[in-house]
């Protein structure tokens, strides 16, 4: 199917490939989605495959300064494991803990996941609840960009061909304030779920001072649920609260139906209940008992 | 020594875990050439024209083949009713016609796979498309397209059981019971796609390397397509991946057969290879029929069954496949283990422009026993009854008379089996029957320790079930096996000849372990030389859970025979033997009366689990599963069929679903179509190996591969209504369907 295997050991040696390759090499992490849309002619053929998982930046997982650098080469089963994602960014901890199985989980990366830029992908979806930077490099340097910029619709990433994910910069965790994740699907482990939901939000006393929800598919690309936030911050979520951010979240949603997933009438239905058990869990968790 | 009932390591195992088994795709001839095959990719159409002059054009391609380069175009392990290639100037009427999107047009040789699939791309086909109809019961109204307008109905079997006076029974019953019922498809998904290797062998036959289900009757068929003497044919089972019933039918083997001695003729003698990719596997073979299904069922305030009505239509897609056998199966499961004197059973199999339907694990008896487990929970909690209890005052015992008029064949074990598996989830018999303590769950189901959030509904199910050992309704069946004995003083080496297709069950090791139990010796001193028409005859097919039964006899007896030629003194030793089953004959037109089978498998099922009632999702926690197997030859591949089965039954109940759309599959991919992954498999299965033996089995052995699917379904059913009250009809219980169930209940 391709020609040529490259295996740069820096970000500038991949990005150098990619500029002299031209449109005719792609980048490849874990190739989990790569090597089905080749398979499938979702992508159109490539000559040459660039592995970007021999580059010690992309597999760094660590804090540095005030913030946690997590590799886009990194494979979700470290991400998964990691006690300083547990600690500082359980909803992604959580998300990437429950995709695929245990073997895809082994090789599949984060950076792939967002590039690959399914709007319902979990690490995503987590990513965004979490308010990631992604760090890009390309060969006039880097830049760290909000992820929801990242999008153009489905399955298109803003990232140019000669671009590459370096890696996700999160804020670290603060008193009175946690994370959580869930998704729904069938059957465990190998598809993307029929509904996901992430939220991050701070308490003060027994309000919410600051929330972000994300859920997925909501729409043609990953992005927040901004009116449920809204109805959220300020206030305690108690049931009428909940019961009026969900109505926000449905109102905003862009829900569909898929002929073997699932139709928007559950989908509908799955994201109150998401939404209630995601805000519930992080406020619990952000509240320390 | 004693090696039977030991869990012997299985022989093929170091094979098949270092990677170094060939399965059919891993073999590769000197100077092979590749094919493509072009699928009719459309429901319904009558082909006009092919024109494959482009094809042939294109540099590298060895040969195109049509419908008229079929020598006898038709084939089927029925009835012969599919031409192998559709489209014109063939010898057979209207195999002109495609009939469903996996229908065969035209095969491609080329010397690399990506030629043949550019040239298989630049085929031109005239299609007329034809109306198309995909719902059986459309398809049996008189006015509907038909698929095989000789016949002139799309029908094509009705069987009929006719048993006493139903009418009158019901006017007698104090509960009646009637419910409509829909069964689900479902594609087997075994590891290995079709694939295979043709050439012509050193002595001038067509050899094929492909995975099946019976070596012979592959040979049959390809013979009888090619309208060559059978001798002129040699199929050989390497590595097979899996076959639940889906390989019984051909894929690869006529069509490869057909290019090399097409390309023979033509003075290239060449392999050639095929693999299939999981789409063309998906379209390609027959899937599990769907089933819609009616009872009325009536039983007395004693707890008697007295009547049951029942009436199966199976969705046989757009050719004949095994459909009446599974049928067969079906009318005689229905009425479940159970003696019930008024009995009325009409069913019928119809062809539509979906997918075939055929063999595949159980054959007609999980639909069968869904319906007869339904009703009979029903029944039970319309008595107020519990289900156990209601049960033991109905099953089979010996000499019971089944609906077919005749005794159920000797070692009936249901009883048995219902006892000891509800004993396991703590059913207790009190002074009034069998009943379950208030108390029972938290010791006998660990998962369910702690209370469960408020929208969390568990739940508990028990279901029976039984099903035919061998073939049936008067098919002669029998097996082959030859044992060779060498050495001087003592018996040095065996050498055991079957052709029983090894499938992934432990067949070989099954049949090694017999020979040696036998024969006295141990067993590393019994080759096994296996699936090879060229020095073995007919063991019969690996269906019907019939090997261990039929192949045990066969390689017994010839082992037996083997020792007493050894004692007197012959060597070295040479015997073969033919098993012949005890006879079984047909369905009276009429009545249905018949001797349809020799021998039965007992099994139940309890099972625990819970639903999320705002998500709609199930989680079976944990399942008990009783099975008798008369005496396991090798008890870790018991456990092995029974967890297997379980598994591949909550995939149908819970996770599997086959789409199609006006005879489209939708589900054409393993990302669309989901099977259970190991996420998805119950914490615990607990594996009931029961063993009473089966006076007409070797050392007692019962058939059992297929028995631990079909309690499945009706025990998840069960528990449901436990858990939310509701009784589910149609599965599978995909999040929205249960939902929908609930919503239907509180309004
Ligand atoms: C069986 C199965 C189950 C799955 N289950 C889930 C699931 O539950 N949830 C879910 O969200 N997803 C799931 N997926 C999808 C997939 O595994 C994930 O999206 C995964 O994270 C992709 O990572 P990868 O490293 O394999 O990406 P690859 O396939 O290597 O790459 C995907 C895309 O990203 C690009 N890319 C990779 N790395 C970079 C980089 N550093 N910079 C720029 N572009 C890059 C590639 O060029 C390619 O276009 C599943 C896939 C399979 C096969």
């Amino acid at each position: 199917m391709w020609h040529t295997y490259l295996r740069p050991k820096t970000v500038e040696e991949a990005l150098q490939m990619l500029a002299e390759a031209g449109e005719a090499a792609v980048l490849i992490a874990g190739g989990t989605d790569l090597m089905l849309d080749l398979q499938q002619g979702r992508h159109p053929p490539v000559q040459a495959l660039v592995d970007i998982t021999e580059i010690p930046e992309l597999r760094a997982l660590e804090i540095r300064g005030d913030e946690l650098f997590v590799g886009a080469g990194v494979p979700l089963n470290r991400v998964a494991a990691s006690p300083l994602v547990r600690e500082h960014a359980m909803a992604l901890a959580e998300a990437t803990s429950q995709m695929a199985g245990y073997q895809i989980r082994n090789v599949a990366t984060l950076g792939g996941n967002v590039a690959h830029a399914l709007p319902a992908a979990d690490g995503a979806i987590a990513l965004l609840a979490l308010d990631a930077r992604a760090e890009v490099a390309s060969p006039h340097g880097r830049r760290r960009v909000p992820l929801a910029d990242l999008y153009l619709g489905p399955g298109r990433s803003a990232l140019k061909h000669e671009e590459m994910l370096v890696g996700f910069w999160l804020p670290l965790t603060r008193q009175k304030a946690a994370s959580a994740f869930r998704r729904v699907m069938r059957p465990q482990g190998v598809a993307l779920p029929i509904l996901n939901t992430a939220v991050w939000l701070a308490r003060e006393g027994d309000r919410i001072a600051q929330i972000r929800i994300a859920v997925g598919p909501f729409g043609p690309v990953p992005r927040r649920a901004t009116a449920a936030e809204s109805v959220l911050c300020g206030h305690a979520p108690d049931e009428a609260t909940l019961n009026a951010a969900v109505e926000a979240l449905l109102r905003e949603a862009r829900f569909r139906t898929s002929r073997y997933r699932a139709t928007e009438t559950y989908r509908r239905h799955l994201a109150g209940i998401l939404l209630r058990e995601t805000v519930g869990k992080a406020w619990q968790r952000a509240g320390g008992e | 020594m004693n090696t039977l009932g030991r869990s012997l390591r299985r022989i093929d195992a170091a094979d098949k875990v270092t990677g170094k088994a060939l399965f059919p795709a891993d073999i590769d001839l000197p100077n092979m050439a590749y094919m493509k095959i072009l699928f009719a990719g459309r429901p319904h159409a009558r082909i006009v024209s092919i024109d494959t002059s482009a094809a042939e054009a294109l540099p590298g391609v060895l040969g195109v083949f049509t419908a008229k380069d079929v020598p006898n175009n038709e084939y089927g392990l029925m009835e012969p009713d599919q031409p192998v290639l559709c489209g014109p100037g063939s010898n057979k009427p209207y195999a002109d016609r495609v009939r469903f999107v996996g229908d065969q047009v035209a095969v491609v040789v080329a010397e690399t796979e990506e030629i043949a699939a550019r040239a298989r791309d630049l085929i031109q086909v005239e299609y007329e498309d034809l109306p198309v109809v995909t719902d059986p019961r459309e398809a049996m109204k008189p006015d509907a397209p038909l698929l095989h307008p000789e016949l002139g109905t799309n029908i094509f079997t009705h069987d009929r059981i006719r048993k006493g006076d139903v009418e009158a029974a019901f006017a007698q019953a104090d509960v009646i019971v009637e419910a409509e019922y829909h069964t689900p498809m479902q594609e087997h998904a075994y590891l290995q796609p079709e694939a295979g290797v043709a050439f012509i062998d050193e002595e001038g036959r067509i050899a094929v390397y492909v995975a099946g289900q019976w070596t012979h009757e592959d040979r049959e068929q390809i013979a009888h397509a090619l309208q060559l003497p059978e001798d002129q044919i040699r199929v050989i089972y390497p590595a097979i991946g899996g076959a639940f019933g889906g390989r019984e039918d051909m894929s690869v083997q006529i069509v490869l057969a057909l290019a090399v001695w097409r390309l023979h003729q033509r003075g290239v003698v060449r392999p050639v290879k095929i693999i299939w990719s999981r789409e063309e596997s998906i379209i390609g073979h027959h899937k599990r029929h769907q089933y819609f299904m009616r009872a009325k069922w009536g039983a007395t305030k004693e707890g008697k069954v007295i009547a049951a009505q029942v009436e199966l239509i199976a969705d046989g897609g757009a050719y004949w496949y095994t459909s009446n056998k599974v049928l067969g199966n079906a009318v005689i499961t229905c009425t479940g283990p159970y003696e019930i004197p008024n009995v009325w059973v009409d069913g019928y199999a119809v062809y539509t422009n979906n997918v075939p339907a055929g063999a595949f694990r159980g054959f007609g008896g999980p639909q069968g026993n869904f319906v007869a487990e339904m009703q009979m929970n029903k029944l039970a909690e319309a008595l107020g009854m519990d289900p156990v209890e209601f049960r033991l005052r109905n099953v089979l015992r010996e000499g019971s008379l089944m609906s077919v008029g005749t005794p159920v064949p000797p070692g009936v074990s249901i009883a048995q089996v219902i006892e000891e598996t509800a004993k396991a989830a703590g059913w207790r018999k009190g002074p009034e029957g069998w009943y379950r303590p208030e108390d029972a769950d938290d010791a006998i189901w660990p998962h369910w320790n702690g209370l469960p959030k408020p929208h969390i509904k568990r739940g508990i199910g028990f279901a029976a079930g039984f099903k035919n050992v061998g073939f049936s309704f008067g098919f002669p069946e029998n097996s082959w096996a030859r044992v060779e004995l060498e050495g001087d003083e003592e018996i040095e080496r065996a050498v055991v000849y079957i052709a029983g297709a090894e499938v992934g069950q432990g067949h070989h090791t099954a049949m090694l372990q017999i020979a040696a139990e036998t024969l006295g010796i141990a067993p590393e001193k019994v080759e096994m030389r296996v699936s090879d028409t060229a020095f073995t005859e007919s063991s019969g097919s690996a269906s019907a859970s019939r090997l261990t039964f039929m192949a045990g006899h066969a390689v017994k007896g010839a082992a037996e025979r083997a020792l007493w030629r050894w004692q007197a003194g012959e060597r070295p030793v040479s015997v073969e033997f033919t098993y012949k089953a005890p006879p079984t004959t047909p369905f009276d037109e009429a009545t249905g009366f018949a001797e349809p089978n020799f021998a039965y498998g007992y099994v139940a099922a309890a099972l625990a689990l819970e639903v999320d009632t705002e998500t709609g999702e199930v989680r079976v926690v944990d399942v008990i599963l009783g099975n008798d197997v008369g005496r396991a030859v090798n008890p870790q591949q018991v456990e092995g069929q029974i967890e297997g089965g379980v598994v591949q039954a909550l995939g149908w109940t819970l996770v599997e679903n086959f789409i199609q759309q006006d005879g489209y599959v939708v589900t054409d991919r393993l990302s669309t179509y989901l099977i259970p992954s190991v996420k998805d498999v119950p914490p615990r299965i607990r594996p009931l190996i029961l063993e009473y033996a089966d006076p007409r089995g070797p050392y007692g052995a019962r058939g059992m591969g297929e028995m631990p699917f079909l309690p499945v379904a009706p025990a998840v059913m069960h528990a449901m209504r436990h858990a939310v009250g509701v009784w589910y009809h149609d599965f599978p219980l995909t999040g929205e369907r249960v939902l929908a169930g609930l919503e239907k209940a509180a309004a």
